[in-house]
């Protein structure tokens, strides 16, 4: 009895120190935690409109909190711990409520990425395409700003077209443009600047 | 009368029976996908033969379909037969095809069609499809948003049908309208925005007219209107409509508009 009971504690220090270890492994993997995103919404001015964007951001399952500010149409967004942060999912639900996103920052905490500019960079299963940037080593919080097609107006978008000849600016996925990176065809590229 | 028309015509794409949330008339934006709208409509109209009020209920749902597609359901109650009763149901769809979007502003085109079931007596020579006859439209609208004040124009082609049993009392080759509407807006309160449990006071005007596609006889109103939005989730209409110009025959030309909205965001 006395020895069964000194076996099952040693067996659940054992479990205890192996569960942390794995949890410590996953934390340091996160090297790219998305903390906050800021959208900025165009086509509305009343508080209904606003409160439309609101609930609809505040529906998807990653979203913990938004806050908005009505006067100048922004929608600063939190997120769920350990959840995975969807940026065209979050642009999605500002269309569908019937408007569209005039800029779109996100703010990550950045542990030691090394970014070129006008080269992909793949950062926990995301592909960012840094333009714009010098290049630099990224550590701790840092905001990026999505220059995507639908993030920015269309006349930015179409001036910031001279920070590269890669196709993927268009189309917004790897294409015969970026093999080299080692990019699978068709995925999602996010055209980003600091 | 033909030479208002034209002039109304240059300015606007307009509407018949309906900041940029007009009373009389719909803009061009539609609501969020996933959210639905329900209203309790109210008019209270001057009947000239009977020289009394007849009133009008009428429930309306409305369903965002998608970002660009929005559908309304209206049931038709009245007291116009003496009785209190429906009379009717119609349906209504309105397709956002352009959108050209700003800080604070944007301008918008949707193209709309309505098709409306009534089984009261036809007693006007104007076609309406909202209470009064059976029959289908469809039109164009514009608005345009800048910062606080909405300016919006439709145009609509109307056809009447007969009520059910009660003939379209004035001849087929009567049975065919258009409409022209032009509003503004106004958002006078609040000054400025902290939250959304601030109660909203918009100011609007509606001009909104008709003429007759074989007589070329018209109507012209005027519609102001106050109302009031209310934990940026629930509407209060109130808005007067009244002749300037009355050519073409209706039996109710002036009364009240109070409709009450509740909006349910993400409900699929």
């Amino acid at each position: 009895m006395h020895l069964s009971i000194n076996l099952s504690n040693s067996k659940f220090i054992i479990m205890k120190t192996l569960l942390l270890a794995i949890a410590t492994i996953f934390t340091f993997a996160a090297s790219a935690q998305v903390k906050k995103v800021s959208i900025q919404a165009t086509g509305l001015t009343c508080s209904m409109c606003s409160n439309s964007i609101n609930k609809a951001l505040k529906s998807l399952d990653f979203v913990d909190k938004v806050d908005a500010n009505i006067q100048n149409s922004t929608f600063d967004i939190y997120f769920k711990p350990n959840a995975t942060v969807d940026f065209d999912k979050l642009k999605k639900k500002v269309e569908d409520a019937g408007f569209f996103v005039a800029a779109f920052s996100a703010t990550i905490h950045f542990n030691n990425i090394a970014i070129s500019n006008n080269e992909h960079v793949i950062i926990n299963g995301t592909t960012y395409h840094f333009l714009n940037v010098k290049d630099q080593t990224l550590n701790g919080d840092e905001t990026i700003h999505i220059i995507d097609k639908g993030y920015v107006t269309t006349k930015e978008y179409k001036k910031n077209a001279s920070f590269t000849t890669l196709d993927c600016y268009k189309t917004g996925v790897a294409g015969s443009c970026c093999p080299k990176d080692g990019l699978v065809k068709g995925s999602r590229i996010y055209h980003v600047t600091i | 009368m033909k030479k208002i028309l034209l002039i109304l015509i240059l300015f606007s794409s307009g509407k018949l029976y309906a900041q940029e949330l007009f009373l009389f008339t719909e803009p061009a934006s539609n609501m969020a996908k996933g959210n639905i709208g329900a209203r309790l409509n109210n008019t209270l109209m001057e009947n000239s033969t009977t020289s009394s009020y007849k009133y009008h209920l009428i429930p309306e749902v409305m369903f965002g379909v998608s970002r660009k597609v929005m559908v309304h359901t209206d049931i038709f109650l009245s007291d116009e037969t003496n009785k209190f009763t429906s009379n009717g149901a119609s349906v209504y769809a309105k397709y956002r095809f352009f959108s050209i979007d700003g800080i604070h502003s944007h301008f918008r085109m949707s193209a709309f069609g309505r098709l409306s079931f009534n089984n009261i007596p036809v007693t006007d020579a104007a076609i309406n499809l909202y209470g009064y006859n059976s029959g289908y439209e469809g039109g164009v609208v514009a608005t345009k948003l800048i910062n606080k004040v909405a300016l919006s124009a439709s145009t609509t082609l109307s056809h009447a049908m007969d009520n059910d049993q009660q003939k379209f009392l004035y001849g087929n080759e009567n049975r065919n309208a258009i409409s022209y509407t032009l509003s503004v807006g106004k958002l006078m309160l609040p000054k400025q925005y902290i939250t959304y449990k601030q109660t909203n006071l918009n100011l609007l005007l509606e001009v909104l007219g008709q003429t007759n596609l074989q007589t070329g006889n018209s109507y012209l109103d005027i519609a102001p209107a106050a109302q009031l939005i209310v934990d940026s989730k629930m509407r209060f209409d109130l808005g007067y409509r009244y002749p300037i110009v009355s050519q073409l025959y209706r039996q109710e030309t002036q009364g009240f508009l109070i409709r009450l909205e509740y909006n349910f965001f993400n409900v699929y």
